[in-house]
C-alpha cells in the first residue's frame, strides 16, 4: 500500500487549497451589497475538504453518499456553465475556459466517491484504504474511466501551468504596483493591475470599485496594516494562487484515480 | 471569479457568474504543444510511481530482473542499485516518484523548461540503465512490441529534439529546430531501423513469438482489453515470421520516409503513428496501466509523439522547380 505519510502530505496540500479558497470567499464579502460568491471557490473548498478526507481516513467529513450528491450538483452546475460558454465562445471555451476543468473535477469526484462507496461496502474499509490496500487487485467497475479522468486532469494541469507562466509579466506588474506608495486609480470598466491577473481564472480583465468601505491604501497612519491587507488580497487573487490551487487539485485527483485502478 | 481593483485608497472585489468571454491566450507553436504532451507523460509517470506496487518487493524484483543477460559492466550496477532500493524501499521510490512529478511540472512551466528538459535527459539515461537494463538491447530481449529500445530513452530523445533553441536556417519540421534537419533525420532513421532489426531477431521472428507476447500482456487487464488482445493474438497465431517481416518492412519505410518529399514523408509519419497505436493498444495494453504496476506509459505514445515532431511544417510559398521535391518539407517555413 502507498505509505500513509505520502497520502497525508497530499491531504495537507488539499487542506491548504481549501483554506485558501475559504479565504477568497471571505475576502469577496458575499454578505455585503455587491459581493458575489464564486462557484469555483466553493468548488475548490468542497473538493479540498472531501479529498483530504479520502486521503487521510482519520479526517472525518461527510458520508460518501452525501459527497456524491454534493459533487453531482456541482457537476450539473458546471455542465450548465460550460454549455453557456460554448454558446458564447464556441469549442474554444472547452479548451481555455475555466468551467470545463471544474466540470471534469466534479465528475471525477462523483466517480471516485461512487467507486469508494461500492468498494468499501464490499471490503469494509474506508477512504483510500478501501482502494489502495487491495494489493493490485482492481476493484473498480470501470477502471478505464479512472485512467481517462486522470489523463484529462493531467492535460488540464500542464495547460494551466503553461498559461500561468505566460502571465508572469502581469504578475510582476501587479507586485510592483502593490509595493508602490500610490496606486493607480481605477475607473469602472477600466483594466487595473490586479484585475488583469484574474484573466487566468475567469477570463475577464476588468473590475469596478464600488465598495468604498474597503480601504486598502498603502499610505497614511494605517498604511502598514492596509499594505499588508492589500498584499494578502493580491496574493489571494493572484493567478499563481488561484491556478496553483487548481493545479494541486488536478495532480492530487489524478494520483487518487491512479491509486484506485 | 473575483476581481480586485486597487484604486487610490480602496480595493473592491466583485465576482461574476454566467457567461464570460474567453481571455486572449498566447498562441502555442507546434514545439511548445509537443513539450506539453511530454510534460503530461512525465506527470503521469510520476503519479504511476506512487502506486502501491512500487513500494513493495515486486518493484525491486522488476528492476533486478533487467540485469540477467546483460554484460557484467551493465548488469553489476543494476544489481547494486536494486539492492540499494531494497534497503530503502519507501524513501527511494518516493524520491523517484517526486522527481518524475517535478520533471512534468517543470517542463510545463516555461521558466523552468530548460532545467527540466536537461534534468529529464539525465534522469532518462539513468533509468534506461538502472531501471530498464538498456531496454534489453544487449541481452536479446528487445522487441518493438515490448518497448524497445527502452521507452525511457525516447523521453531523452524527445527532450533533445524539443529543446527550446533555434538554428539559423528555417527548420523543415519541429524536431529539426534545435539540432538541425540532418541530425534529426539521422536520429529518426537510427531509431526506426533499430526497431526493424529487433523485429527480425531470432527470438522475435519465432512462430509464436508475436502472439505469445500479446497474450502475455492480458493478465489483470479489463475484459474489453483482454478480448482485443486475445483477438489480435489469435489472428497472428503461429504466423510470427510473416508478422515480423511485415512489421519490419513497415518500420523500414517509416525510417526512410523522412528523407523523401513532404507528401510521402507525411504518409510515412501517419504509418508511424498507426504502428505506434497498434503496438500500444494490442502489444503493450496501454502500458499495462489498467492492470496496475506500470511504471510508465511504455513506448507507444512516445513513438507517436516523435512522429508528430517530424511532421513537415507549413510550406513556403510557391517554390518552383526542383526545390519542390526537397525531403520532408525542406525549405519550408513556420
Amino acid at each position: 500500500m502507498t505509505p500513509a505519510w505520502i497520502l497525508d502530505i497530499f491531504a495537507a496540500i488539499m487542506l491548504a487549497v481549501a483554506a485558501i479558497s475559504a479565504a477568497r470567499l471571505v475576502a469577496a464579502r458575499p454578505w455585503q451589497h455587491g459581493g458575489v460568491v464564486t462557484d469555483t471557490d466553493i468548488s475548490h473548498l468542497l473538493m479540498g475538504i472531501a479529498m483530504a478526507g479520502m486521503l487521510a481516513p482519520s479526517l472525518t467529513t461527510l458520508p460518501n453518499d452525501a459527497w456524491v450528491g454534493v459533487f453531482a450538483v456541482l457537476m450539473i452546475w458546471f455542465g450548465y456553465r460550460v454549455a453557456r460558454d460554448y454558446q458564447a465562445n464556441g469549442a474554444r471555451a472547452l479548451a481555455v475556459g475555466h468551467c470545463a476543468p471544474h466540470l471534469v473535477h466534479s465528475a471525477a469526484m462523483v466517480y471516485m466517491f461512487a467507486a469508494i462507496t461500492t468498494s468499501s461496502t464490499m471490503a469494509g474499509m474506508s477512504g483510500m484504504g478501501a482502494m489502495s490496500g487491495m494489493g493490485g487487485m482492481s476493484s473498480l467497475h470501470v477502471p478505464t474511466l479512472a485512467l481517462l479522468f486522470a489523463a484529462i486532469l493531467i492535460g488540464y494541469t500542464v495547460w494551466d501551468l503553461d498559461q500561468l507562466s505566460s502571465l508572469r509579466s502581469g504578475l510582476t506588474a501587479a507586485v510592483a504596483a502593490a509595493a508602490g506608495p500610490r496606486l493607480v486609480p481605477a475607473t469602472p470598466g477600466a483594466p487595473v493591475a490586479g484585475a488583469g491577473l484574474d484573466a487566468a481564472e475567469s477570463g475577464t480583465g476588468n473590475a469596478t470599485g464600488d465598495s468604498p468601505d474597503e480601504a486598502a491604501t498603502a499610505t497614511g497612519p494605517q498604511g502598514a496594516a492596509g499594505g499588508g491587507r492589500l498584499r494578502t488580497l493580491l496574493f489571494l487573487d493572484a493567478p499563481g494562487t488561484v491556478v496553483g490551487c487548481r493545479i494541486a487539485m488536478g495532480v492530487t485527483m489524478a494520483l487518487m484515480l491512479i491509486l484506485m485502478i | 471569479m473575483t476581481n480586485i481593483a486597487v484604486a487610490g485608497d480602496r480595493a473592491a472585489w466583485r465576482g461574476r457568474l454566467g457567461t464570460e468571454p474567453v481571455a486572449a491566450r498566447p498562441s502555442l507553436d507546434a514545439r511548445r504543444a509537443l513539450q506539453l504532451v511530454l510534460a503530461a507523460v512525465w506527470l503521469l509517470d510520476g503519479v504511476l510511481q506512487y502506486q502501491s506496487f512500487m513500494f513493495t518487493k515486486g518493484f525491486n524484483q522488476m528492476l533486478a530482473g533487467t540485469a540477467p543477460g546483460n554484460p557484467s559492466v551493465i548488469a553489476t550496477p543494476i544489481t547494486w542499485d536494486a539492492n540499494l532500493i531494497d534497503h530503502h524501499m519507501v524513501l527511494t521510490n518516493a524520491i523517484f516518484a517526486t522527481i518524475q512529478l517535478l520533471l512534468g511540472l517543470g517542463i510545463a512551466f516555461r521558466p523552468t523548461l530548460k532545467v527540466a528538459l536537461a534534468a529529464s535527459v539525465l534522469w532518462s539515461l539513468g533509468v534506461w540503465w538502472f531501471g530498464e537494463g538498456l531496454g534489453g538491447v544487449l541481452n536479446g530481449g528487445a522487441s518493438p512490441l515490448n518497448g524497445a529500445p527502452g521507452a525511457v530513452i525516447l523521453y531523452a530523445l524527445l527532450a533533445v529534439l524539443l529543446w527550446p533553441a533555434d538554428r539559423a536556417a528555417p527548420a523543415p519540421f519541429t524536431a529539426a529546430r534545435a539540432v538541425g534537419a540532418h541530425v534529426a533525420r539521422a536520429l529518426w532513421a537510427i531509431l526506426w531501423l533499430s526497431l526493424a532489426y529487433f523485429t527480425l531477431t531470432p527470438d522475435n521472428r519465432a512462430p509464436a513469438a508475436f502472439s505469445g507476447m500479446i497474450s502475455g500482456m492480458d493478465s489483470g487487464e479489463p475484459v474489453w482489453l483482454q478480448d482485443l488482445q486475445k483477438g489480435a493474438a489469435s489472428l497472428i497465431g503461429n504466423s510470427g515470421l510473416a508478422a515480423s517481416i511485415v512489421l519490419a518492412i513497415a518500420l523500414v519505410l517509416i525510417a526512410v520516409g523522412v528523407y523523401l518529399p513532404a507528401s510521402i514523408a507525411k504518409a510515412a509519419l501517419v504509418l508511424a503513428i498507426v504502428v505506434a497505436a497498434f503496438i500500444w493498444v494490442f502489444a503493450q495494453a496501454f502500458g499495462g496501466i489498467l492492470a496496475t504496476g506500470a511504471t510508465d506509459v511504455n513506448s507507444g505514445p512516445l513513438l507517436a509523439l516523435l512522429a508528430l515532431a517530424y511532421w513537415p511544417l507549413r510550406s513556403a510559398p510557391a517554390p518552383s522547380g526542383p526545390s519542390a521535391q526537397t525531403p520532408a518539407g525542406e525549405g519550408a517555413t513556420r
